[in-house]
């Protein structure tokens, strides 16, 4: 901690003004929706930036369009001060090297009919030519690395004789084989049994501070976003609610959205009853306007519903969206 | 003092498959109460078994499982001993239960009245189609869905009003017990919290008890008040969920779940991990089957397995569990 305070980490990743749309078939009205709507963040090196919101809220999204697995409507992405949006071809193939994303999904991201040890071999080889002994020595380290070991028993093994924590150490190892710098983690733990997910949220964090690594946690559980992130940023309906540091986010939620998911995720104090909350979806539609939560939000007033407020700084570090916000007020 | 009959009563229930492998024992040797009015969590991971039990309580075992060993009462009835006529009118009437998939559990080419009707026609006789629509509409205003969507079909309703229909089906007959099995494992949180909301709601007037099947740790400590945790088929552990605010005093598989989790409002926050994987139930490790992973595991635990240590409201199955100290203790 004190090392990073005396130099100031440098900014990775920069995203300003992000705008996603999809095209909707079928529908008249809309032809197409707005998942991502104008949204900025910036990740320091070594930094990790968790990404907070509920299925549909674009947090997924936007982690694809970081590693350019889709192609941003509108908007800059800029990573290590380039501009990555128009990257295609061998431009792309090279930021490849620089991020790299870790799927949700374990069973689903490995090749079932290659052994483990392709896995990790073909990135080493084609992205850090590496060869002979040299590559060998290279996929035991990063098999170890990850926890893989005994290693000359697992890499001869396919996908399906690992469990689920194993793949997922593995989808980490591919990762790191490219030797990136930032790293997209979608929902890493969610499919894992809960004895196993600690252990990879540990792994992370180690890499963090081994190799200097920047992450986009994304994910829809506040507590372990608390306990991987050094800050978190609340996502609803494709806009950014509040950012600030993880502990004074918990502590002092000021959205009342935020305020929402923060009593409604379990372990939390909130004693509020919310056996008749809705559950609308946002309207992501063409022409939206206004905040998206306003159809939920018991502060809802009229100006909300014609222009979203924007980012404000209300303390060092904390930054909300919200007209009405009350810091001695908490609505849920 | 006179002890009242509990809703549920498992008595040293064993279920296998019958694999390539040779039989399987999924459930082994479990034993638990559960009376009106409460909510017991049942923690596990997968392959734990808890599904398993969930579906043998309900006699929904599939044609490779049996139960081999034990009795499971509901009301007092003894459920395997039921023929099939009686077994049709009990189930659902005295027991239901909402399924892992609930968002898949309705039938998509039905409306959500067709399939409302359905349970409360076939099992009252005499109930005309007009009472039934009536008792439809209540249905739907416990759960507080807008009646409107009576004529809905599933696909136009969200995950969490899904849910909603089939907490209201399984509680149309105003069974004594509920099975609940991950009923809220594929929403958000903030649909989840308002499905429990209304749950512990609807038990306050029904009265109903309910065993809900989960992974998640902290949900069901925060719901239930009776915690049974799981792991390789047994009961490893079954305590009151106010313990499980603290880490010590519990089976060593239960406070290694404690550590792992990392909690949202303390001060300190690090977690770890359980080291190792969770166990092949087709080969089972000797003696205690937590013994690999356990950091305290000694020679015995390797061959014999524990035997259950009663302590107020406790049960722990753990050899180094100090009946005195109330603890774990390393020898």
């Amino acid at each position: 901690m004190k090392e990073a305070a005396s130099k100031e980490s440098a900014t990775l990743v920069e995203v300003e003004d992000l705008v996603i749309k999809f095209p909707v078939r079928g529908n008249k009205k809309n032809r197409f929706i707005t998942p991502v709507d104008k949204v900025s963040l910036k990740i320091k090196k070594g930094e990790a930036l968790a990404l907070v919101g509920e299925s549909g809220s674009g947090k997924t999204t936007i982690g694809r369009a970081l590693v350019r697995l889709l192609k941003p409507t509108d908007g800059k992405i800029l990573v290590d001060g380039e501009e990555i949006n128009d990257y295609k071809g061998k431009s792309l193939a090279k930021y490849r090297q620089v991020a790299q994303m870790i799927f949700q999904d374990p069973f689903g991201s490995l090749n079932p009919v290659k052994t483990i040890e392709s896995h990790v071999k073909f990135p080493l080889k084609k992205h850090q030519g590496f060869k002979g002994q040299e590559l060998d020595q290279k996929i035991t380290d990063l098999l170890v690395q990850v926890g893989l070991t005994p290693v000359n028993e697992i890499r001869k093994k396919y996908p399906h004789e690992l469990s689920g924590g194993q793949r997922q150490r593995l989808a980490i190892a591919r990762a790191l084989a490219v030797n990136p710098q930032f790293i997209v983690a979608d929902e890493p733990t969610s499919m894992l049994d809960v004895s196993i997910r600690a252990g990879i949220l540990q792994l992370m964090n180690d890499l963090k501070q081994e190799l200097d690594l920047s992450y986009l946690y994304i994910t829809h559980d506040l507590a372990s976003a608390r306990y991987f992130g050094d800050r978190i940023m609340v996502l609803y309906g494709g806009k950014v609610m509040e950012i600030a540091e993880s502990k004074e986010l918990i502590k002092h939620p000021l959205n009342p959205y935020t305020q929402l998911l923060l009593s409604a995720t379990p372990g939390s104090e909130s004693q509020i009853n919310l056996k008749d909350m809705t559950n609308e979806p946002p309207d992501l539609g063409e022409g939206r306007k206004g905040c998206p939560f306003v159809h939920r939000c018991p502060l809802a007033s009229n100006e909300c519903k014609e222009k979203m407020p924007a980012l404000e700084e209300v303390s060092n570090g904390h930054f909300v969206a919200c007209y009405h916000y009350d810091k001695e007020k908490i609505v849920f | 003092m006179e002890a009242k009959q509990p809703v549920l009563e498992l008595e040293n229930v064993s279920v296998a498959y019958d694999s390539q492998a040779g039989m399987v024992q999924a459930v082994n040797d479990v034993s638990l109460k559960i009376y009106e009015n409460t909510i017991v969590g049942l923690i596990g991971e997968s392959g734990s078994g808890k599904s398993t039990l969930g579906n043998a309580i309900m006699r929904l075992l599939k044609n490779s499982a049996v139960l081999t060993n034990g009795t499971i009462k509901v009301n007092g009835k003894d459920v395997y001993q039921m023929d099939k006529k009686e077994l049709q009118k009990f189930r659902w009437s005295q027991m239901s239960m909402v399924f892992q998939s609930a968002m898949n559990a309705l039938n998509p080419v039905l409306t959500i009245e067709a399939q409302i009707l359905d349970v409360l026609l076939s099992h009252h006789k005499k109930m005309s189609k007009k009472e039934a629509r009536a008792k439809a509409v209540e249905l739907m205003e416990i759960v507080s869905i807008d009646p409107s969507h009576l004529k809905s079909y599933p696909h136009e309703l969200s995950g969490g009003m899904r849910q909603r229909v089939v907490i209201a089906i399984a509680i149309a007959l105003d069974p004594k017990l509920v099975i609940m099995d991950e009923p809220t494992t594929a929403l958000d949180v903030v649909v989840q919290r308002s499905i429990l909301d209304k749950i512990k709601e609807i038990q306050k007037v029904k009265k109903f008890a309910i065993l809900f099947i989960s992974h998640d740790f902290s949900l069901v400590s925060e719901l239930a008040s009776k915690v049974a945790i799981m792991y390789a088929g047994r009961f490893v552990e079954v305590t009151d969920s106010q313990s499980l605010k603290q880490a010590e005093g519990h089976h060593p598989y239960t406070q290694g779940l404690i550590h792992a989790i990392p909690h949202l409002t303390a001060d300190e926050v690090s977690i770890e991990g359980i080291p190792g994987n969770p166990p092949d139930l087709v080969d089972l490790p000797s003696g205690c089957a937590y013994h690999p992973r356990c950091p305290f595991a000694n020679e015995r635990c390797r061959i014999e397995r524990p035997a259950i240590s009663k302590v107020n409201n406790r049960e722990i199955e753990c050899h180094l569990y100090d009946v005195e100290r109330k603890e774990v203790v390393k020898s």
